[in-house]
């Protein structure tokens, strides 16, 4: 479904010091550098694959999808979607890809999202009947009632992106790129937001492409993630085998009966947590059964648990590890 | 009062580098300045074979290209500014700053006005000067003058858009009234036509009402068609005005703050 | 293609609808209209006044009639036009004008239909209530023949000056802040209330070729006072289509640059 093939995005900016000479001499002169966004990546995603897109800010994320949606023209390097060439911005691409941009919205402001949704109709012309059953639909899987009836301008956040995700799949697109969806939401939208997403990719087959900074949408939604830093694809594969490659260390969460010193606990692992009557030792995924072992018989165990280390840990790990000269696969 | 005056220069300052940072918004602007010499075009036509009620090419010529000079001199926008930071609701956090919002406004301004200089004055003085030298005052005092004119038609300029802005404290839409207000000046101010053109009873009304301070006054000024006693004497009831103005600012914005306050900002 | 007429009348549903939410700003705006339409005017009628007979071989009725023309158009600049390059100024600060780029649709007709304000319908009324004014001063009527032409030289005259707005947002897509480009096509257009024989010169040069607004007022209101010389009105038709293909070309290689220089 996306092919992308040493994709590479270079751009200039221009340096504009501070002080009240430079920004005269600036006048006249103007000194430009060029930032390299997107280096040379290379991935493929199959039809009604949910992949993850990660990376700290910076790392090229928005710039990749914008390429792929055919916002912006890469400035080497190929890509193919849904058969198409993005660039070209051919009408019948256009009808197959929606982008939604967490924070910006297409819907219009002053008036109630269903004349959005009219407006959309008339603009991928839409059938009447088919209009009809996907708003249904949509309606349903979001649960909006009435809001699409209130100005858009008097809806919360949360609302406002509801129906902004119903205006981007109104025509039912195959592939779908999701910028930060559920950046600003409150937990319990989150929430609804990714079982939305699931359950479109499971019912309609579309291929989704999401950036997100909450693991938990990462997590929940995509069984496959790509990593790009400074540019550069430094991952492609399944979170777990992420996990395991960069924190190849299990955590085990101990409810003690009776108080531990910190010493002896820290000759089974590496204490991450000690407190009342709780500990949580951090330990190679290696030795993982031994230690679990040696624990229940040396101390004064009441409840274990076994766990990977959050996500967050993981990510910020990641993203120290890999130097800005990192090579392509290099974990 | 005192620490915002202080950092009145860093103000400007600023202004001056956003001034400059948007060259091309500028550009613009003076651009769009141009009904003067559209109205010069017009009227020279009009004169083209014989002066008109004592006004012949030359004259019409040197009157416009100062009009232009002082257009370019006293122009601000302070009043979009404010329906601007009205409607979004950012004027709360200009509040919550140290310096009076309406410094900072003036700062912008006056920001502004080096920018504009540098790409217009040369080529309106020059024109003015070739076009029309023998129209220009021969009274050195008279230049003095029109320096304090000129100030005084920026401040009237000024506060006199500030005070439209702060009727955006009670009406939807100030701009409106500002609209009104601006079709008003383009009659009055000797804009588009010289006040002498004007019917008896009209005539004598503008040379009183702000309108006419706020561009004909230093024109006037400058073409040496007021000078000496009488000229200081205008220029005294144009800041006069100002100072009546002044006050008028203060009491709006007071009230205007009360109101905004009291609605939740 | 009627896809395309469908989508103007939603869009311009959508634009009423709004207008009609801020009903007092609607009546306010409209009473200014009518307001500008008097200032306006004022120059003409002192000009006139100060100068019997004619000015640069233009009789008062006749300048009438270029007002007129100026007014009608004026309706169609900030009812139409501009309205939408302040929603595409809009667009492009808010970063949300790559939602128009995604849209299988050509994005030169989105952002032109994008808004209008249909107060401005006065400005409309009021120029014909100037043609009326204007004519019943001559003591005639125009014949149906310099109507038509005169209707040809209106529509080439929309053409021109939505030409020059499609040059204006081009440019919006260069300039980061633009919020005074709509005020610049205003005021050069603002020219164009007097007949063009009142400038000469390099000026009177630049309105015709470059900025072409004799095409725009001045040569409809010739062909409605039956002056318009066939070889100018053709000579109008060619030079409009050909200003028009040129935006359209000027609107295609700025979208391409758009999309190569943002980021």
């Amino acid at each position: 479904m996306i092919e992308v093939r040493r994709l590479t995005r270079h751009y200039r900016v221009h340096k504009r010091p501070p002080g009240l000479a430079a920004a005269f001499r600036s006048l006249f002169r103007r000194v430009y550098e060029t930032v390299v966004a997107v280096d040379g990546i290379d991935f493929d995603i199959g039809p009604g694959e949910r992949v993850g897109f990660l990376g700290p800010n910076g790392a090229g994320k928005t710039t990749t999808l914008k390429m792929l949606s055919g916002l912006l023209h890469p400035t080497s390097g190929e890509a193919r979607v849904a058969g198409f060439v993005p660039r070209e911005r051919r009408a019948g691409f256009l009808r197959q890809i929606t982008l939604v941009m967490g924070q910006k919205q297409q819907l219009l402001w002053d008036l109630p999202p269903s004349e959005t949704f009219e407006l959309n109709r008339a603009i991928y012309d839409i059938p009447v009947a088919e209009y009809r059953q996907t708003l249904g639909e949509l309606s349903e899987l979001l649960e909006l009632g009435d809001l699409v009836k209130k100005p858009t301008r008097q809806l919360s956040l949360g609302e406002r992106m509801k129906c902004e995700l119903v205006a981007a799949l109104l025509h039912r697109p195959r592939v779908l790129f999701l910028d930060e969806p559920t950046i600003g939401l409150d937990v319990s939208m989150q929430a609804t937001m990714r079982s939305f997403i699931q359950a479109y990719n499971e019912r309609f087959g579309a291929t989704v492409l999401l950036t997100s900074h909450y693991m938990e949408d990462v997590a929940a939604l995509c069984p496959r993630v790509i990593v790009i830093d400074h540019g550069r694809l430094i991952f492609d594969g399944a979170l777990g085998e992420l996990v395991r490659r960069v924190r190849p260390d299990k955590r085990i969460e101990l409810r003690l009966s009776k108080p531990v010193a910190a010493a002896d606990l820290e000759k089974l692992g590496r204490l991450v947590q000690h407190g009342e009557g709780l500990a949580v030792l951090q330990v190679p995924h290696a030795g993982l059964p031994e230690v679990v072992a040696r624990c229940l018989s040396t101390l004064p165990v009441l409840d274990v648990s076994v766990e990977d280390p959050p996500l967050e840990e993981v990510f910020r790990e990641l993203y120290q590890r890999v130097p800005a000269t990192g090579e392509a696969g290099g974990i | 009062m005192r620490a915002a005056l202080r950092s009145f220069p860093t103000l400007l300052r600023v202004g001056f580098a956003d001034a400059v940072a948007y060259r091309a918004e500028f550009l613009i602007w003076i651009l769009s300045t141009n009904m003067p010499l559209v109205m010069l075009a017009l009227w020279s036509a009009v004169a083209r074979e014989h002066p008109i009620g004592g006004w012949g090419q030359g004259k019409f010529a040197a009157y416009f290209l100062a009009a232009l000079v002082v257009r370019l001199l006293t122009g601000c926008w302070a009043v979009w500014t404010m329906n601007y930071e009205l409607r979004q609701g950012t004027l709360s956090f200009r509040l919550l700053r140290p310096v009076h919002p309406l410094l900072h406004y003036l700062a912008e301004n006056v920001a502004a006005i080096p920018m504009r200089g540098l790409f217009a004055l040369p080529v309106a003085a020059a024109s003015l000067w070739i076009l029309g030298s023998g129209e220009l005052a021969s009274d050195p005092w008279s230049y003095a003058i029109f320096l304090a004119a000129v100030l005084g038609a920026f401040a009237i300029n000024f506060v006199s858009m500030t005070i439209v802005g702060c009727l955006g404290f009670f009406v939807e839409s100030s701009l409106a009234i500002f609209q009104v207000w601006f079709g008003v000046y383009l009659l009055l101010s000797g804009y588009l036509i010289p006040l002498d053109f004007f019917p008896g009873w009209l005539r004598e009304a503008s040379a009183v009402l702000p309108f006419r301070f706020m561009l004909s006054f230093p024109v006037e000024v400058l073409l040496g068609r007021v000078s000496g006693g009488a000229a200081l004497a205008w220029l005294g009831y144009q800041w006069a005005l100002v100072a009546a103005m002044l006050a008028l600012l203060v009491i709006t914005w007071r009230a205007g703050l009360r109101r905004y306050s009291a609605y939740g900002g | 293609m009627r896809r395309y007429l469908r989508l103007l009348y939603v869009q311009a549903r959508a634009s009423a609808t709004i207008a009609m939410q801020y009903r007092v700003d609607f009546l306010v705006q409209g009473a200014i209209s009518v307001f500008w339409v008097f200032i306006a005017f004022v120059p003409l009628r002192v000009v006139f006044s100060s100068k019997a007979g004619s000015v640069a071989g233009w009789s008062y009725p006749e300048a009438l009639v270029v007002l007129g023309w100026f007014t009608l158009l004026k309706s169609v600049l900030e009812g139409a036009i501009n309205p939408s390059l302040q929603a595409v100024i809009d667009h492009i600060r808010k970063g949300t004008l790559d939602f128009v780029l995604l849209k299988p649709v050509d994005a030169q007709f989105l952002v032109s239909t994008a808004r209008f304000e249909p107060w401005r319908l006065t400005d409309f009324l009021a120029s014909l209530g100037i043609f009326i004014y204007a004519f019943t001063l001559l003591g005639r009527a125009p014949t149906p023949v310099q109507l038509a032409v005169g209707l040809l030289m209106l529509g080439l005259a929309g053409l021109v000056l939505y030409s020059l707005w499609i040059l204006v947002v081009s440019a919006a897509f260069f300039v980061v802040r633009i919020d005074n480009l709509s005020h610049l096509l205003s005021s050069i257009y603002d020219a164009g209330r007097w007949p063009i024989g009142v400038f000469t010169g390099a000026i009177r040069i630049l309105f015709t070729y470059v900025i072409p607004l004799a095409l725009m007022t001045t040569y409809p209101a010739m062909a409605l006072l039956g002056t318009l010389e066939p070889v100018t009105a053709l000579g109008a038709l060619v030079a409009a289509l050909a200003f028009s293909g040129a935006a359209r070309a000027v609107w295609l290689l700025s979208l391409a640059r758009y999309t190569s220089a943002s980021s």
